[in-house]
């Protein structure tokens, strides 16, 4: 018997001790573990992916870009849809704050697009399997430097991390040293990243993309960074390197903006969409029922639309605009909505016959503040990138750069530096060609005033407005109808307080 | 038995030296031929056995064998002494003077036994004068009587009010409810719900103090949430740990209610700790029937039950709608044309029938014993898309051989379950779909409106389906071995599989599948687990003091893969989702599967020691590993210790007449939660993470999907208790009070951090405290006590406090979170609760309202931080979620052969926020969407906000069933009984809320909310009929 006990007790003992300490290793399946993919080429390429598929969130700052600036708005409608915790209130209002919700979840998107860069190029650095990796490095620089580019843009002042081993909190750094950081990025890349213009460097950071980054950069210089002075030529002179290379100007306007607009010769860079991988403007702009109207299956909330003044800058004759009633795209969607079946104009669940009207007006409980909601119809919709018929999605690709910019912003400089007035005329025509039938609506000479609108003309929607008139010096300007001037530390956006609360490392910009 | 003995052991050996994956396999095949050659020794040793001739003699050792967690083993060796022999019968009667079958008698120190028939009576042969009969029953004080010179022996047995003696289920064995020392709350038969019963949830609910069990909604595919004893989690589910027959980790649906014998509800940590890593909300022990020796009984049980729709949401009628939108000038003429008057929520509510069949049958040999049931329900919801239907089969089949050293079993389970759960959408379309809106046009075809929110409910409900077919099968083999008389070992061997295979489809002319022009799903999922375990008794009594100790291992392995296909845009909808390939618009995502695993190893012993029965030690020890934990924290410990004291064993106690029981319990112990954990959370990973477009192709991206934390570990619950237990007035009434106090610290959590370093903002660590602490009181009183009737009344409640303590250390930081989303036009981040230091969770957060002014707007108060002007600032604690008091009051009344009871359950002292009376008790909606009743008349002239306003006192008393019941015994057909039983459930309900149903999920951070898609309850109505033979 007790040899029995000896046996048994050894043989407990050794299926405890057999099994120990490796079954508690975790198998993976259906994921990949860091250390063991990413050592060829095409494993590399998907792992570089994220900063491509990542652009589709640079689509997000319409609502910021313009519904903070005076190009657009998301009123509260009637029964409180698109309150949403007032942030559309502030943005409208210029009071926005720490807590305003999409100005601070623009500023987590853009940091997280940073980190997952430097992820990526410690990757590259690391993987064995690249021999060559200066192309690689170079593509992620390009995207890290672009959302610092954003960063610089709409916060000024901002950590710069590099190292994506080192989990220390980063500390704000300057807007100066930022742009300083950002200028040596891409002079470091601008001339070794690729530069060709084809169907397999679509959508991809090129030479053509950090120039026009570049570009930006000078534009804004003396915004940005003061204390180095204007670069208007040197905006030029990057303008003409993007020029020199093979992109060009479409010849109907709204091909740039099509459902297909795959290898558009305009685009410099782009974000790519898919059915599955959607452009969102379609569910933000329209109302619930213009899906009957336009033929789209997909029914939108009843979100964003332009602003009435906005709107009113446009020549009846601009195609830009987009008309009243045949509903053909452009700028804006405009007039009264008929249901096919019927012939008739839509009713709305108020009761109300659906028509956009340009107007927007606050009827309805007027806070102390003067917000209020307007009925569901009211205000003229984002009608840029036509809806597909007979489908929920919008694969319309994306411009985030594209040419016609690159002419207004050269033009701008030409005038600015008081050069020759005929050479800003012709790239100012160029652009207002494809706008207009009749050649009397071509410019005989422009001034600066001239750039700035036809830039709010050709690039209504397109997240330049805020940028613009900062630069031009009208964005703390009264809104008529809508707010009075508001305090030049609204130029910057606050850094989101849970962002400071992750990080207390982080300083808040001034005035916030 | 040596050569037996070799085998095993080689079979053994040989295991350990095969690969970790084949090793369960071979362990199952060592188990099959141990059952086989015991199966062979049994019939062996039931012939040669001298007590075969009594049929009950073994039947009262394997009772025995398993209530001991000892394993006593009876001296087999005894011989018979023929010269002294004498033969003793008698009458058994209890103190009512009724006679008692079933009653065991045993000689003492033999396997020789016998049972006493229906009418009492019980015959025995004895060896000598010399030799002490030992008398015992469930409930009752056990006598033993030396038969000296009687040939007739007729005793009475006294009832045991508080059931000392009764066999209490406890972690890894039993226990007599004497020596307890945990906080543990057993209950059986007797005491269950009654009413249609789905899993033991619904047996348990509002019948054990501190365990509240909440039926949120009333889908009858969904499972109630248990809490006991507060909440102690962020993250994971505080739901307690589910053990049937000793295997851990178990769903409640995995058996069927009908099956179920008794449940152990252990509280504390002293008593739960055992259970580890996994223990900290507490542990349910559930134990099934078995079959009995030589007694061959089988049962019919059935009912059909009626579930009315108890209460709905008030909206506007159609004269209702029609009179305000004339009244206020409002353009009818587009809405209004089909003279229709509809209700919505009628349409798509029913009454739903339920009916349950049980068989089963049990018997056995002298040397085993088998139970087998088949159990049948079939359940209608009372929205008319859901339903479940529920086929479980259960056999347990028992052996011993070696002379009944070894006792082999096998318990299997196959449940095949088909359940449609309800699209709760469809009930905020009934919300916003007009009255004056018809079902279908005059010439048949479907009305329906494509307005937010809007679309026809019903023929959601016609057209689309979501339906599961879920099986779930297991196997469980034990083998437990006696060695010496003192020492005994155990092997448990479990394997389940569950697999559910869903189709889902939207037909493409309905609301929920138009805008992709039909939407097709398939998906299918397969979970398996594994277990091992190995349990090593020694038990030994020495003059006063007994001694047990226990030594176990365990090592359990999950396996979980799923698949999901769907595709959309379907030229007909005659395919439904049985042909995904003819849909034309497959989109990327569409098509995925994965798996994943985890593991779980662990070591844990316990010394039980006691003197005198009086003084009463327990201890334990539990170490966990598992794969889940991160590689710097792989192992955890749980220790836990126990006291008791019996004051009324105590001398100074004896004239104290007024007293019949008293005992005093200490514990401590510390229990862990891994629930918040999912596998795969420590590591850096790469996932899939779209597509991207690459010169006109598209190919998939891959980045890293997760924010790696290496030290993630347990949560972990430190948790002191006291109890006494206590019975007085001639055991009349008897109770329990407790005080527990339990800290949890380690709370797993997604806390911010800063991006960059970091890729994603959130990040899960083990960071925050939490303290739940409260009293729990339960008392048993037979109010009349005669011999026709008798009335005993129950009664329990208990007080939880639950208080955040910290959400900070070093490395994660934060001051407050504010949680909590339920969709309002307009209310997108919008927060309704805050997770704060100092408050509850469940602490409602916003502006206090105190009222609507004259021109229909909010009247809040902004002076919250002091300065005029309503600012984020001004938010403020506006209620509190988790109750102060939940309570049950169970009533048994029995006269004759009719049983009747009720059960009343209630909350008292919580808040709740009702969130369909935010979103529709309004006018902003009309005319083109309908609201509630009462937004005619509140004068709310604004665009509804989360405030104050909406938060309501949440207390009610529910009168949860009333039973009425007949048992007869009629001499036919070898019917033994026939009981015939009326039930309603959920008749009453007592509250000052005004929404649908005060009783709300309490799930999550955001509990307390009744959502615009809650589905109302039943009340039911309930016949059944019992038959045993």
């Amino acid at each position: 018997m007790k040899k029995i006990i000896i046996y048994l007790t050894s043989v407990i003992l050794l299926i405890s001790v057999g099994c120990t300490e490796d079954v508690l290793n975790e198998e993976v399946y259906s994921t990949l573990p860091v250390d063991s993919y990413g050592n060829t080429e095409v494993e590399v390429n998907s792992l570089i992916a994220p900063i491509y598929t990542g652009l589709r969130s640079a689509n997000n700052p319409i609502t910021i870009a313009e519904t903070c600036s005076d190009m657009a708005i998301a009123p509260t409608r009637k029964g409180g849809d698109w309150w949403d915790g007032g942030q559309y209130k502030d943005n409208r209002f210029g009071i926005w704050t720490a807590i305003t919700n999409n100005t601070g979840s623009m500023y987590r998107t853009f940091m997280s697009r940073v980190a997952a860069c430097n992820q990526i190029l410690y990757m590259i650095e690391n993987s064995p399997g690249i021999t060559d990796k200066v192309p690689y490095l170079s593509q992620v620089r390009a995207a890290r430097a672009f959302w610092y580019y954003e960063l610089i843009d709409y916060y000024g002042n901002v950590p710069i991390v590099t190292d994506f081993t080192d989990l220390s909190k980063p500390v704000t750094k300057t807007r100066a040293e930022v742009y300083a950081f950002v200028m040596d990025e891409l002079n470091d890349i601008k001339d070794v990243i690729r530069s060709d213009v084809s169907p397999s460097s679509y959508g991809k950071y090129t030479k053509g993309a950090v120039y026009t980054i570049l570009a930006k950069m000078y534009l804004n210089a003396l915004v940005w960074n003061p204390a180095g002075g204007a670069k208007w030529q040197e905006c030029i002179d990057a303008c003409n390197v993007v020029m020199g290379l093979d992109y060009s100007l479409t010849t109907i306007w709204n091909d740039n903006f099509a459902i297909f607009n795959e290898n558009c010769p305009e685009h410099i860079l782009t974000a790519i969409n898919s059915p599955s991988a959607r452009m969102g403007i379609i569910s933000f702009t329209l109302h619930y029922l213009d899906y009957k109207a336009l033929g789209t299956t997909r029914r939108g909330n009843n979100g964003i639309a332009a602003m009435p003044d906005y709107v009113r800058q446009f020549d009846l004759d601009d195609k830009r605009r987009g008309d009243d009633y045949s509903h053909k795209p452009g700028s804006f969607l405009i007039g009264p909505m008929i249901d096919p079946a019927t012939g008739t104009t839509i009713i709305t669940a108020h009761g109300r016959p659906l028509i956009h009207t340009i107007d927007i007006t606050m009827i309805y409980g007027i806070d102390a503040e003067g917000w209020g909601q307007t009925e569901q119809e009211d205000g003229a919709r984002c009608f840029k990138w036509p809806f597909e018929n007979g489908v929920s999605h919008m694969q319309n690709d994306c411009a985030i750069f594209r040419l016609a910019d690159i002419y207004l912003m050269k033009a701008e400089c030409l005038v600015r530096l008081g050069q020759d007035n005929t050479e800003a005329t012709s790239l100012v025509n160029e652009i207002r060609k494809r706008a207009f039938d009749d050649p009397a609506k071509l410019k005989t000479s422009v001034t600066l005033s001239d750039i700035y609108l036809e830039r709010r003309l050709e690039l209504a929607w397109e997240s330049y407005t805020r940028q613009d008139q900062i630069r031009f010096g009208t964005f703390l300007d009264p809104i008529p109808g809508w707010r009075g001037a508001i305090d030049s530390h609204y130029l910057l956006f606050p850094i989101p307080q849970t962002s400071i609360d992750a990080n207390p490392e982080l300083i808040q910009n001034p005035g916030y | 038995m040596k050569k037996i003995l070799n085998l095993i052991i080689s079979f053994i050996l040989s295991y350990i030296n095969i690969s970790r994956k084949v090793k369960l396999n071979s362990l199952f095949f060592f188990f099959g031929t141990i059952l086989v050659f015991a199966s062979s020794f049994g019939q062996e040793n039931s012939i040669s056995s001298p007590g075969n001739k009594n049929s009950g003699d073994l039947l009262a050792l394997v009772i025995k064998k398993i209530n001991t967690p000892s394993l006593f083993v009876a001296n087999s060796n005894t011989i018979i002494s023929d010269d002294q022999q004498r033969s003793i019968t008698g009458i058994i009667t209890d103190s009512q003077g009724e006679p008692l079958p079933g009653v065991n008698i045993i000689e003492k120190g033999t396997i020789n036994g016998a049972v006493s028939d229906i009418s009492g009576r019980f015959s025995i042969n004895v060896a000598s004068g010399n030799s002490i009969l030992v008398f015992s029953f469930v409930g009752y004080t056990p006598q033993e009587i030396t038969v000296g010179t009687q040939t007739s022996i007729n005793i009475t047995l006294e009832e045991s009010a508080v059931g000392l003696d009764e066999v209490v289920v406890i972690g890894y064995g039993t226990q007599t409810k004497r020596l307890v020392s945990g906080s543990i709350t057993s209950i059986d038969q007797k005491t269950f719900n009654t009413g249609v019963q789905r899993t033991a949830a619904d047996m348990l609910q509002g019948k054990v103090a501190g365990l509240v069990i909440t039926t949120s909604t009333g889908d009858v595919t969904s499972q109630q949430s248990m809490r006991l004893r507060g909440t102690a989690s962020l993250t994971g589910s505080s739901e307690p740990f589910v053990v049937i027959d000793g295997v851990p980790g178990l769903s409640m649906n995995s058996v069927a209610a009908q099956d179920i014998e008794s449940i152990s509800v252990l509280k504390d940590a002293s008593a739960a700790a055992i259970y580890g890593s996994r223990s900290a909300s507490g542990v349910i022990l559930i134990t099934t029937k078995k079959g009995k020796s030589n007694q061959f009984t089988a049962d019919y049980n059935g009912y059909l039950a009626l579930d009315v729709v108890s209460n709905k949401p008030d909206v506007l009628t159609a004269d209702e709608w029609r009179e305000y939108v004339k009244a206020n000038g409002m353009s009818w003429e587009t809405f209004d044309q089909w003279d229709a008057n509809t209700d919505w929520f009628g349409e798509i509510l029913r009454t739903g029938i339920t009916q349950n069949h049980d068989f089963s049958f049990s018997g056995g040999g002298a040397t085993n014993n088998y139970r087998i049931s088949v159990s049948f329900l079939s359940q209608e919801g009372v929205a008319k898309d859901n339903y479940q239907d529920r086929l479980n089969v259960r056999f347990s089949v028992n052996q011993k051989a070696l002379n009944d050293r070894l006792s082999v079993s096998l318990i299997g389970s196959i449940t095949q379950r088909d359940y449609q759960p309800n699209n709760s959408s469809n009930f905020i379309l009934a919300y916003n779909m007009l009255p004056v809106y018809p079902v279908k046009y005059a010439d048949g075809t479907w009305f329906d409106s494509t307005d937010y929110d809007q679309g026809n409910p019903l023929r959601n409900m016609t057209y689309n389906y979501d339906i599961r077919k879920r099986n779930l099968n297991y196997f469980n083999l034990k083998a437990d071995l006696d060695i010496t008389k003192h020492l005994s070992v155990g092997l448990n061997a479990y394997k389940q599989r569950q697999s559910t295979d869903r189709s889902r489809y939207y037909d493409s002319e309905t609301q929920q599948g138009r805008t992709e022009g039909g939407v097709a799903l398939r998906s299918f999922s397969n979970d398996d687990t594994q277990l091992i375990e190995l349990t090593a008794n020694y038990a030994i009594k020495l003059n006063n003091n007994d001694i047990s100790v226990l030594a176990g291992y365990s090592y359990e392995d999950n396996y979980g893969q799923s698949s999901t296909a769907q595709n959309r845009s379907f030229v007909t909808n005659l395919f439904g989702a049985n042909n995904l390939s003819a849909g034309e618009n497959m989109q990327v995502g569409d098509v995925s599967s994965n798996a994943d695993m985890n593991r779980l190893l662990s070591y844990f012993g316990r010394v039980n020691y006691s003197f005198k029965e009086r003084y009463i030690v327990s201890a334990a020890l539990r170490r966990d590993g598992s794969s889940k934990f991160g590689k710097n924290n792989k192992w955890g410990t749980f220790p836990s210790v126990s006291l008791a004291w019996r004051i009324i064993d105590e001398p100074f106690m004896q004239n104290i007449g007024i007293l019949n029981d008293l005992k005093l319990r200490a514990g401590y112990g510390v229990s862990g939660n891994q629930d918040g954990l999912s596998p795969y959370q420590s590591l850096q990973l790469y996932g899939s993470s779209g597509t991207y477009y690459d010169n006109g192709a598209w190919h998939t991206a891959y980045s890293v999907n997760q924010n790696a934390n290496p030290n993630l570990q347990w949560e972990s619950t430190a948790m002191s208790n006291v109890g006494v237990d206590f019975s007085i007035l001639g055991s009349r009434l008897g109770g329990t009070v407790e005080y527990y106090n339990k800290i949890t610290s380690n709370l797993l959590y997604r806390y911010q951090v800063p991006v960059p370093p970091y890729l994603y903002s959130s990040m899960i660590a083990n960071v925050g405290k939490m303290q739940n602490k409260g009293i729990e009181v339960s008392l048993t009183g037979d109010i009349i006590r005669t011999n026709d009737l008798r009335w005993t009344a129950s009664i329990n409640a208990a007080h939880n406090e639950n208080k955040i303590t910290r959400l900070s250390n070093e490395e994660f930081v934060t001051s407050a979170i504010k949680t909590g989303s339920v969709f309002v036009r307009g209310g997108s981040s919008n927060s309704t609760h805050i997770i704060e230091e100092g408050k509850q969770v469940g602490q409602f957060y916003g502006y206090l309202c105190t009222g609507i002014d004259a021109s229909g707007l909010y009247i809040y108060d902004d002076m919250i931080d002091g300065v005029p002007g309503l600012t984020i600032n001004d938010y403020t604690y506006i209620g509190k979620a988790q109750p102060k008091l939940t309570y049950g009051i169970d009533n048994s009344i029995t006269y004759k052969d009719i049983e009747l009871s009720f059960f009343w359950r209630g909350v008292y002292g919580n808040d709740l926020l009702n969130f369909s009376r935010l979103t529709y008790a309004t006018t902003q909606w009309l005319p083109g969407a309908n609201v509630l009743n009462e937004g005619l008349t509140n004068g709310l002239k604004t665009s509804p906000i989360y405030n104050s306003w909406y938060i309501e006192k949440g207390s009610f008393l529910r009168l949860e069933n009333v039973n009425l019941a007949y048992t007869f015994h009629p001499d036919l057909l070898g019917i033994n009984r026939v009981r015939v039983y009326f039930t309603g459930h959920n008749l009453l309900l007592l509250t000052k809320y005004v929404g649908v149903d005060p009783e709300l999920s309490m799930n999550g951070l955001d509990p307390g909310i009744e959502g615009r898609n809650y589905y109302p309850k039943s009340r039911t109505y309930l016949f059944g009929i019992n038959v045993s033979f």
